[in-house]
């Protein structure tokens, strides 16, 4: 795994440390990185993007006070043990929690009532 | 991170220290009591328009002139009163260098290497190789932008605890410059270098600096951390029938043809948009440092 595995928009209006996070659960959740998977140093990733180690570090010390990285002695950052608990849930829901706050500014603009957009939006999910 | 909170306790050997810089020039105030505190190891991007004072805010901190009145500090020494141990530790690239013209690039940096206890010889022929720039040619023959990328590497080969950088990208090649960037991150980062660069590509201040400052009118209009700066402002547009709530105080604020109106707004103690986001048909939009930039200069 190299530090390519992330793609950073340094002009986007959200924080480099936030796109790697946002990238990590991302990976994680879809099984592209496996528990005990090494990541790449900080170092590669702050040189191979050129943009600076503290921010590298911070994304990752995020990562992994959710849980979802862990901090290997000698050896570095590796994808954690992903539990089926319902921190897992927890987790899973966050992913969704931009697009859905979308939906909902959407839908308050429009002026939808809450239970219909509820209503849609289960049988979306039933239908799949 | 938050360098406006923290400036009150910087130490007295923060690498930079500004207070209540003010500067005039041919009857034009060209700063306006300017503060400004480096932490070690922290990369500022200077951002302003042209003639927003930049330069004259580098050259001030470093001593290189003396301003009408304020205090400028490196590494707790007065600016204009630099020791020779001090000039050592910090390296300086103006946007157009001229010294020793009639050296050529290699001889340069021989030279000036022997004053540099630090002095990485292979790092300087290595990035002379990189950078295209013939070995053999007088300084003073070389175009203006080779001319500042042999300065660029005479900075970096001294392995400096504070690099000051005045528009470093403009003579540089998109390759180049993210070299430059590259190496601009690591020091920082592993080195511990302190960076103070001026510039106004905002994309390459996103990805290596830690603080921003933007200058304007010769007033630091706002220093923060970048990720705290993106995090924190956003631009509020409101219909013409809503602009009489906007709210009182903005950085920004610019007024449409057909009434409505965008300012830029900041977010509370408690992480909350003002009041008037809320309303109906009031849009918040998130902002990069460019919009950002454009908004409060514009």
């Amino acid at each position: 795994m190299d530090a390519s595995i992330f793609a950073i928009q340094p002009t986007s209006a959200e924080p480099i440390y936030r796109q790697i996070v946002e990238q990590l659960r991302r990976l994680i959740a879809s099984g592209q990185l496996s528990p005990g998977e090494l990541l790449p140093s900080v170092r590669e990733v702050a040189g191979f993007h050129a943009v600076n180690p503290m921010t590298v570090s911070r994304a990752y010390g995020m990562a992994e006070s959710e849980g979802l990285l862990e901090r290997l002695r000698g050896k570095g950052m590796t994808v954690a043990p992903q539990g089926r608990g319902s921190s897992t849930t927890a987790q899973r829901m966050a992913l969704l929690e931009p697009q859905l706050a979308d939906v909902a500014r959407q839908a308050g603009e429009l002026e939808l009532p809450v239970e219909l957009v509820l209503r849609r939006l289960g049988k979306l999910m039933g239908e799949r | 991170m938050n360098a406006v909170l923290q400036a009150s306790a910087v130490t007295p050997e923060a690498p930079v220290q500004v207070r209540g810089l003010t500067h005039r020039y041919d009857g034009q105030t060209v700063l306006s009591g300017v503060d400004l505190a480096l932490e070690p190891g922290s990369v500022l991007g200077l951002i302003g328009r042209n003639g927003a004072g930049k330069s004259t805010l580098i050259r001030a901190v470093l001593g290189l002139l003396q301003p009408s009145s304020g205090d400028c500090r490196v590494f707790g020494e007065p600016a204009l009163a630099l020791s020779d141990q001090s000039k050592t530790r910090l390296a300086y690239v103006p946007q157009q260098p001229e010294a020793l013209a009639w050296l050529t690039s290699q001889q340069m940096l021989e030279y000036v290497g022997r004053f540099y206890p630090r002095w990485n010889a292979a790092f300087a022929r290595d990035m002379l190789r990189d950078w295209d720039i013939a070995p053999r040619k007088v300084l003073g023959k070389l175009s203006p932008g080779e001319r500042q990328r042999v300065d660029l590497i005479r900075a970096l080969a001294s392995q400096p605890e504070l690099l000051v950088l005045d528009e470093p990208a403009a003579a540089l090649d998109p390759v180049a410059r993210r070299d430059l960037l590259r190496e601009i991150a690591l020091r920082a980062g592993e080195a511990g270098t302190t960076v103070l660069f001026s510039t106004h590509i905002v994309s390459d201040l996103e990805r290596v600096a830690s603080e921003i400052a933007f200058l304007h009118e010769g007033k630091v209009l706002l220093h923060c951390g970048v990720d705290e700066t993106k995090e924190r402002f956003a631009r509020l547009w409101l219909p013409a029938s809503m602009s009489a709530a906007a709210p009182k105080q903005s950085l920004g604020h610019h007024r449409h043809a057909d009434g409505s109106l965008s300012l830029v707004i900041e977010r509370d103690a408690q992480g909350r948009w003002p009041e008037a986001s809320a309303l109906h048909g009031a849009r918040v939009d998130a902002l990069g440092l460019e919009d950002l930039f454009v908004e409060i200069a514009g």
